[in-house]
This record gives structure tokens, C-alpha cells and sequence, in this order.
């Protein structure tokens, strides 16, 4: 029965999408037709409290669900004192109406249109997820939602007094005694955690629950035997593979099964083990780039005009750091000179030289599952940065997830684009918003002009010009939702196209960018995906996803403004919990490879990064073989040549939510160069001076390359210099032409040396050296042996 | 503060004194340089209630002016909204004894470049900086790569050498944030 209305649903979710989007409008129209004119703007829920019937509402919802979880079954009756009192708060600082009848009309139409999207959201879900694992799913987006931003900003001392008070009134509630135990491994006292697990053990109705439990916790407190124990004895019960991978990672720690673990409980990892000659060396401690703990966002530039590139990190707890670049293979901390430790608890940043003053500027997010304000901070070229949000024009209060600088409609100034995710369980999507640049240092919001109308939660978007007639297109993925094509219509205006483009299908969209994966000059689309932990140890076990498995997304660009999936006939078929990525020719054999940084807030999770390596066909998952660890909680991947010697650096910035799930930031450089090289900047003067927006073509060995320049919104801003391999025979460039924002387009004829690094000012063709007095330097200890 | 006059403090420089009250008796105040002049030194750690790297060193805080009597110790609490009423519950509650100072509005914490707990600095008599990061680099109690930090640069201290790692990045949790939506998980809490 459960499964034919399942099927039902699944069989007609477009038709029910119809249906609920509809209901939704009529709500808006009604509440909008019920609103005083002065109200009809929209008010975000703010420090005091919310301002609006909207934010009252779904912060009651989200108080009401925080309740009834951490509350026992038979306390439940005498919760609604509780939810009265927060009623109460959540009602007090909004602006009511003169009538009383019409209060009641908008609350009651505010929360049908909530429901309404909430449903929604449950629609997407269930359609995307593997069948038979919605209740999973739904119980791990609760629990994510509900109680991240709790251990985030360290109010967990609350939760904690709840379950003890729990515990001090009935000693055998096992449920309340689990849930402390949960909280407590999320704040990293293991030790506590265990003797709360062992006092509950006895209780047959939570052991296999308490075991695996047990065996989390005894992971992380590094008693791999006990924890390999706990597992096998859960195993031996339920069979559960999350329990089973945790088995797996104690097991590794103490160098292979023991021998009594049953051949039903072990696990053989099949994925990231196909060959490469790649060999990766984690050299983040030896030149100084592992200092920030729960790393977020990073961004590579040159943030001090000496040529070298620098990395900025996001932090979950405390400032951002600023590395700078020595030159010599070493990194200096330069967060405390350059101000940037004053932008704290930072999530997304994005570099972008806004004034056209040749110092490149950072914008930051602060954290798209909670909100926070983001702040722009100005280069002020002298190696520091001054917070200049106030008065910009940008005024974001929403869970702003990731935000990219783009020239939209090509006046050689860069413009904002800011996409907002959820902050809550119940919340109403943010619009996502495109600021305009006034040229005077201000922004205006011209999300309505433009006709950008986004109405799923967001987490990914990416500018590129898939039909190359001359504007940026954009392309945004959305978490819970489906993905929408916005085409730039040149004049301002943009018009929704994705049905029509075929790239509309549900998922939990998430870090997305465009790249030119064939070399064919038409951008193709890699869309990440999000997925939950039973498909993620399939892949591990099996290579690959199940087959109801949702994979990273390659849309292929069919030249006709149409996109087609072609992910599974480029061998890309593994599930991960994909947050960030990024792509970029790690092995300079001339063709970009695929890097996922994967993880998911929950303690028991353990994943890889994820490196597929292309041969120009198909792409190869050679993560294990090139030597990348289980990092654990990847954000923020970037890939840069930092030591300008044809290496590509893998950079990752880790750590989960928990206070307990901190992690450093790791940098993996290949340990020999595989190829040629060759690196390019461009330095726009009628385009944008960052060259954001604009396309290289390189000829070269017979081959053509296709690279564009990002403005960001992957999680990791990339650089702006384009990283060419040529494979090892190439040594020369035949040419380079550069299709520039501004509309120009220039072609720089060779033959050009390989193994350089050159900046190209727009219109003028010739080639600067940026590293005129290169020494190669290289992370200390270290041999080129291409050089 | 323009950008030019952040310089954070040197190794080996004398930092500027610190002087607060202490949370379970206001009325007191304790001053960095009174009380490492007394001794061999002072150790300062910026630590917070809230903060579960900190709890993980409650033993250690515990005995540390036992281990170390030559040298003065206090804890500075500088956590954004933490008040002295939680912080005196929690110290009463783990059973914690070290002196523990607030540092109102994060003043202190500003002023060192602090934006994490748990956060040790160390001086000697003359309350020159010898030792500024991270305790140790402890992520769980069997872990091989486990290393001190803090207790070589004492060792170092206490028989007249160079302290040979004096800089440490620290590893923990954010004394301030700036999310501005977040409401707290629950009103009406249960007395604990």
C-alpha cells in the first residue's frame, strides 16, 4: 500500500508541483490583497526578533519542532505551555494590522503558503530520494537543520540541561540518555559521551542504537579497538551500513579487520582506486597553510599586487586567515596586518575587483543554513582591507549560502550576484539577489529589473555564456528544488529557460560551475549533488552509486541551447555528499579533472575528497591511488599553481559543524610535474580589470583548450589565472585568443614558450613574464623534475 | 582601530598589562603584571564556559598552579553574551578552582588578538611574551601524532632556554560571532 502510494506520488510529482505552486500564488495574491500598502515590502526577521506575520510564523514552526524533539512522549501534553510562551516571543515585535480579524486571516494565509512550500520541498525529496529511504533522509534534514546553528554559535549548554533534566526525572529514559550522549559527541566530549551510552547499554530496546552509538564516539576518542567492537556487536544486530562504515575506519586505524569479524560485516572499498601516475603529498603544515581550524570558503588571489598568489580561508569559529605568499615555497599568516581577522565566522568569499583600482576585493557570506550579514571588504592596496558594507547598497539579511562577482550587462563593472539556501527548517526562500554596480562604490538591487525569480532554496549558481552570443548566462542549482537556466537577454533582463534547456530536474542541487569539459568552445554545466550516507557507502563499497543514486550532473552543451546529461557515459557514477568542487588540469595532460569536497554535518559520517581525473573521454576516480586521505568534511577546494612551477595545489579547507568536528586545512601538490604547462592572467581595461567573464582559447600540440574565468560562488573562489597542462610533449603554444567581456576579441599569435606563467592586457598583445626573476620555488625540501 | 595601528604583540615583547575582576569574587581583581613579577612568570588562557576544546583541559587547569607553583595562572572568559552568573554555574558545576577573570565586551581579547578558546599566553617575571597558541594538539587521548605544546615552552622556561616552538596557531572555539538571526533553542529552561 505504502509503496503504491509511493509510486503514485512519484509518477505524478509535476502535476502535483503544479497544483501546490498554484495554491501557493493564490495565498501570496491574497495576503498581498489583504497587506496595507506600507507593509507590502518584504521584512526580514532581524537580531530582536520577527518583524513580520512570515518570519513570526516560521519561527514558531521551527521553535514548536525543536520542542517536540528533545521532549519526552508523555511530556508532550504539557508542552503547549511552552509553545505559548514562544508564541509569544515570536509575535512581539511584529508590526500587527488596526483589525484583529485580519491578523488572524494573515496568519492563517501565512502559514497555508508555508506549508505549502514545505510540502514542496517534501515533494523534491521524496522524488530524489533512493526508494525506500525517504524517512532517512527526512529524519537527517531535521536533525541538520534543526539543531546545526545550536553547536555553531555554542548554545548547546540548553540542550544539554533539557536532557539531563529529562534524565533526572526518569534515569531510564534511554531515548533522553541517546540524545545526551549525540550531543555530547557533537561538542567533542567523547569521554562523557561513552559513560552515558554505557549506563543506557543494558536497555534491549536502544542496544543496537546505543552500540552504534558507542562505537562513534569510542572513533573519535580514538579507541579504535573498542570502537571496531561497538560496530561489530550493532552490526551483528541491525546490519546497518553506517554502522558498518564506521567498522571500516576503525578497522583501518588498527590496520586491517581483526580476525573475528564476520565476512558480512567487512567492507571492501572499491572506489578511487583506478591507476594514475599522479602522486599527491599533503604539504599544508610544511609551508605553513594549516592553520585555520573549521575551514569554510577559501579564495586564491594575489592580494598584494607582488605577483604571487595568496589564500584566504574562512573560518567557522574566529576570523578569516590570510596567507601570503612568500615566493620562496613558504606562506606568511598576514590576517592580523591585512584586517582580515576582523571579518569573522565567515562562510563563501569571493574576490573581485569591484572599483577597477587593481586590487582585487573580497566579498564574504556568512552562512546559508543559519543567517548572517555579509560584508564587502575594499583592498585598500596597501596590503590591508577596510569592512565598507555600510551604505554599498547591499543589504542581505537571509541565509546567504554563495555569491559571485559577474559584469552581466558587460559596462566593465563587476556586479554581485548573492544566492540564498534555508536558515531554518521552516523558512521561506530569500530571493536571490543581483546587485548592479553604480561605478560609485554603491549597489542597487535589480533582482525584479532582471526578471530573476528564484523560488527554491538555493546553494550553487554560476555565470557562464552557454550560446557565446557575448553575456554571461546563469545557471543556479538549488537544494530541495529544481535547477533553473536564466538566458542574459543583453539588455538587462533575463528570461527562465531551463525547461526548455533540459536542465530543470529535481535534486539537491549544490556547488555548480561551468567549464569546458570536451574542448569544444560551447560551456557544459557540473552540477553537484548531495547524497545521504547509504548511497555514499555504496559507492565506496561498489566504485559506483546505486543505480536510483543521484551522481554529479555533467550537462553536455549540444550547441542549440540545449543541455544533455551525460555524467554516466563519462564514467561518473559515484554518490557523495558533494558540497564544494571545482575543476582544473591537475596532471597537465591538457584536460580538466574533477575535485569533490564531500561531508555532511553528522558526527558518524567520515567521507573522501573525491578526484576524478579525465582522459579526455571519460573521467577516472583515482582519489586513493593519487594519495588524497579521508579528509572527512571538505569545503572550500580550490586548485591553484601557488609556487609557479606548473603544479596545481589542491587546496581544502575542512571541519564540520560541530565543535567537535574540527578539522585543519590540508594542501595536496603533486610531487612531480606530469606535463607542460603554461599559465595565463588577463588584466581587462574596457572589460572588467579582473577579466571576469572573459574565455580563453589555446592552440597548442594540435589541440584546442578552452578555460573561462570565474567570479567565484564554488565555495572555493579559484584564481584568476588560467592553468593550461599540455601533456609532455608540447613545448610551444601556437596561439591564445581571449574572448573578452567587453566584446573584443583578441588573438595572440605563437609560438609561445611553455612553462611560464604570462599576464595579457586586454588589446595589447604582448606577453608579460609574471615571474621575471622566477627561481622555481618550491615547497622546501622539494625537486622539480620537469623544471 | 585603522589597520596601520593593529600590530599584534612579538614574541619576546612585554604585553600590556591585563587587569579584571574575577567572576566568583568581582570585588577582586587580578593584575598580570602584579602576579608574574611574584613569581617566574604568569600564565594567561582565554578560555570560555561554553567552549568544549576548553572542557577537555578542566583536569589539566585544575591542578596546573599545583604543577607549576612558581608560576601565577588565571583564566580570561571573553566569550561574546557569556554572562558571569553562567560562568560561575559552570565553574561550580565541573568543580573548576583556577582564577577566572571576565573580560567585559572581549576588550582583553581584542587587545591580545584572540578570536579563539582555548588560547594560552605565557611570560615570564617581566611579563615578556615567551609562548602565544594552542595548549597542545590534542584531538583524542591515543592519538600517535599527539603533541605539547604549552608544557615544553614551560619546561624551556622554568630551566632558562629559548622556548623552541613559541608560536602556535590556536585550535577551538570562536569567542565572537556574527550571525544575528540566531535564537536561542529553547526559552523557559530547566534549573540545572
Amino acid at each position: 500500500m505504502a509503496n503504491r502510494f509511493s509510486t503514485t506520488i512519484r509518477e505524478s510529482t509535476d502535476l502535483i508541483e503544479t497544483g501546490l505552486r498554484l495554491l501557493d500564488g493564490a495565498f501570496r495574491q491574497m495576503r498581498h490583497a489583504l497587506q496595507p500598502r506600507d507593509q507590502r515590502t518584504h521584512v526580514h526577521t532581524d537580531a530582536m526578533g520577527p518583524r513580520n506575520v512570515d518570519g513570526a510564523v516560521s519561527e514558531l514552526s521551527n521553535r514548536v519542532t525543536r520542542l517536540s524533539t528533545m521532549t519526552a512522549v508523555e511530556d508532550v501534553p504539557n508542552m503547549w505551555r511552552e509553545v505559548l510562551e514562544d508564541a509569544r516571543a515570536c509575535f512581539t515585535e511584529i508590526e500587527r494590522p488596526a483589525g484583529g480579524t485580519q491578523f488572524g486571516a494573515d496568519i492563517a494565509l501565512s502559514s497555508g503558503s508555508l506549508a505549502v512550500q514545505q510540502t514542496l520541498r517534501g515533494l523534491v525529496s521524496h522524488h530524489t530520494s533512493p526508494e525506500g529511504a525517504f524517512g532517512t533522509f527526512v529524519i537527517n534534514v531535521l536533525e541538520v537543520f534543526d539543531d546545526a546553528h545550536i553547536y555553531a554559535t555554542l548554545q548547546y549548554r540548553e540542550v544539554l540541561a533539557r536532557y539531563a533534566q529529562r534524565l533526572e526525572r526518569n534515569p531510564g529514559d534511554s531515548a533522553a540518555r541517546i540524545e545526551l550522549a549525540r550531543t555530547l559527541i557533537k561538542c567533542g566530549l567523547y569521554h562523557d559521551a561513552i559513560r552515558e551510552l554505557e549506563v543506557a547499554l543494558p536497555d534491549p530496546r536502544v542496544r543496537p542504537e546505543v552500540l552504534h552509538e558507542l562505537a562513534v564516539a569510542s572513533f573519535r576518542a580514538g579507541r579504535y579497538t573498542n570502537a571496531a567492537q561497538f560496530a561489530s556487536d550493532s552490526m551483528a544486530i541491525t546490519g546497518s551500513k553506517r554502522t558498518q562504515l564506521v567498522l571500516w575506519l576503525a578497522s583501518e586505524k588498527l590496520g586491517g579487520y581483526a580476525p573475528d569479524v564476520p565476512a558480512g560485516q567487512r567492507m571492501q572499498v572499491r572506489s578511487g582506486k583506478q591507476p594514475t601516475s599522479l602522486r599527491l603529498d599533503d604539504i599544508a603544515a610544511r609551508v605553513g597553510l594549516d592553520k585555520t581550524s573549521g575551514g569554510r570558503g577559501t579564495a586564491v588571489f594575489d592580494f598584494d599586487g607582488d605577483g604571487y598568489l595568496d589564500v584566504l580561508v574562512a573560518a567557522a569559529h574566529g576570523g578569516c586567515t590570510l596567507y601570503k605568499n612568500n615566493g620562496d615555497g613558504t606562506f606568511s599568516d598576514a590576517s592580523i596586518s591585512s584586517g582580515m581577522d576582523t571579518c569573522l565566522t565567515a562562510f563563501i568569499t569571493v574576490v573581485g575587483d569591484y572599483d577597477n583600482d587593481g586590487h582585487p576585493d573580497i566579498f564574504v557570506t556568512r552562512n546559508g543554513f543559519f543567517s548572517g550579514a555579509c560584508s564587502l571588504y575594499h583592498n585598500n592596496g596597501d596590503g590591508t582591507f577596510t569592512d565598507v558594507t555600510a551604505g554599498c547598497g547591499i543589504t542581505d539579511w537571509g541565509p546567504a549560502f554563495t555569491a559571485s562577482w559577474i559584469d552581466y550587462d558587460c559596462d566593465g563593472r563587476l556586479d554581485l550576484y548573492v544566492a540564498y539556501n534555508l536558515g531554518s527548517l521552516y523558512e521561506r526562500k530569500t530571493r536571490n539577489r543581483l546587485f548592479h554596480n553604480n561605478g560609485d562604490g554603491t549597489f542597487t538591487d535589480v533582482t525584479d529589473l532582471a526578471g530573476l525569480v528564484t523560488e527554491w532554496p538555493t546553494i550553487g549558481h554560476t555565470w557562464g555564456d552557454y550560446d557565446n552570443d557575448g553575456r554571461p548566462d546563469l545557471f543556479v542549482s538549488n537544494s530541495l528544488g529544481r535547477s533553473q537556466l536564466f538566458h542574459n537577454n543583453g539588455d538587462g533582463t533575463f528570461t527562465e529557460v531551463g525547461r526548455e534547456a533540459g536542465v530543470d530536474s529535481y535534486g539537491l542541487g549544490s556547488i555548480c560551475y561551468f567549464i569546458d569539459y570536451d574542448n569544444d568552445g560551447w560551456l557544459d554545466i557540473v552540477q553537484n549533488v548531495w547524497s545521504d550516507s547509504e548511497d555514499v557507502i555504496h559507492t565506496l563499497q561498489n566504485g559506483e552509486g546505486p543505480p536510483d543514486g543521484q551522481a554529479v550532473r555533467v550537462w553536455r552543451n549540444n550547441r542549440d541551447g540545449t543541455f544533455s546529461l551525460r555524467s554516466r557515459e563519462l564514467g561518473i557514477t559515484g554518490c557523495w555528499g558533494s558540497m564544494s568542487g571545482n575543476a582544473g588540469d591537475i596532471n597537465n595532460d591538457g584536460y580538466q579533472d574533477i575535485i569533490l569536497g564531500n561531508g555532511s554535518p553528522r558526527m558518524e559520517r567520515v567521507e573522501p575528497l573525491t578526484l576524478l581525473q579525465s582522459d579526455g573521454r571519460r573521467f577516472h576516480d583515482v582519489t586513493f591511488t593519487a594519495g588524497l586521505p579521508i579528509t572527512g568534511k571538505s569545503h572550500g577546494v580550490n586548485l591553484a599553481d601557488l609556487f609557479g612551477d606548473g603544479r596545481m595545489t589542491l587546496i581544502v579547507a575542512s571541519g564540520g559543524a560541530y565543535p567537535g568536528d574540527l578539522l585543519t586545512v590540508g594542501a595536496f601538490c603533486p610531487k612531480e610535474r606530469l606535463g607542460n604547462y603554461l599559465n595565463v592572467r588577463l588584466v581587462g581595461t574596457k572589460s572588467n580589470r579582473s577579466a571576469i567573464g572573459a574565455r580563453i582559447k589555446l592552440d597548442a600540440g594540435g589541440r584546442q583548450q578552452h578555460r573561462l574565468v570565474s567570479g567565484g560562488s564554488q565555495f572555493g573562489c579559484l584564481p584568476y589565472e588560467q592553468h593550461f597542462g599540455l601533456g609532455v610533449e608540447t613545448t610551444t603554444i601556437d596561439a591564445i585568443e581571449i574572448w573578452w567581456p567587453s566584446g573584443l576579441r583578441q588573438r595572440i599569435a605563437g609560438p609561445i614558450a611553455a612553462n611560464n606563467t604570462i599576464r595579457i592586457v586586454e588589446g595589447d598583445d604582448r606577453l608579460e613574464d609574471v615571474y621575471p626573476n622566477k627561481t622555481r620555488a618550491l615547497p622546501s625540501g622539494r625537486q622539480l623534475e620537469h623544471a | 582601530m585603522s589597520p596601520e595601528e593593529r600590530v599584534e604583540q612579538r614574541i619576546g615583547s612585554t604585553l600590556p598589562n591585563v587587569t579584571l575582576a574575577s567572576v566568583v569574587a568581582p570585588q577582586t581583581t587580578w593584575s598580570l603584571y602584579d602576579h608574574a613579577a611574584k613569581g617566574r612568570g604568569a600564565l594567561i588562557v582565554f578560555w570560555s564556559s561554553v567552549c568544549s576544546h576548553c572542557a577537555r583541559y578542566d583536569e589539566y587547569l585544575n591542578r596546573f598552579s599545583q604543577k607549576h607553583p612558581e608560576l601565577a595562572f588565571a583564566a580570561i572568559a571573553s566569550r561574546q553574551n557569556e554572562t558571569p552568573d553562567e560562568i560561575r554555574k559552570a565553574l561550580d558545576t565541573r568543580k573548576l578552582t583556577f582564577i577566572t577573570l571576565y573580560d567585559t565586551g572581549m576588550a582583553v581579547a581584542r587587545e591580545l588578538f584572540t578570536q579563539q578558546t582555548p588560547r594560552a599566553f605565557l611570560v615570564d617575571a617581566e611579563s615578556r611574551l615567551l609562548y602565544r597558541g594552542a595548549i597542545d594538539n590534542f584531538k583524542y587521548p591515543e592519538d600517535n601524532e599527539y603533541e605539547a605544546y604549552l608544557e615544553p615552552a614551560i619546561e624551556q622556561m622554568l630551566a632558562g632556554k629559548p622556548i623552541a616552538r613559541p608560536e602556535v596557531p590556536s585550535f577551538g572555539c570562536a569567542i565572537q560571532s556574527v550571525y544575528y538571526t540566531i535564537p536561542r533553542p529553547l526559552k523557559n529552561l530547566p534549573k540545572v
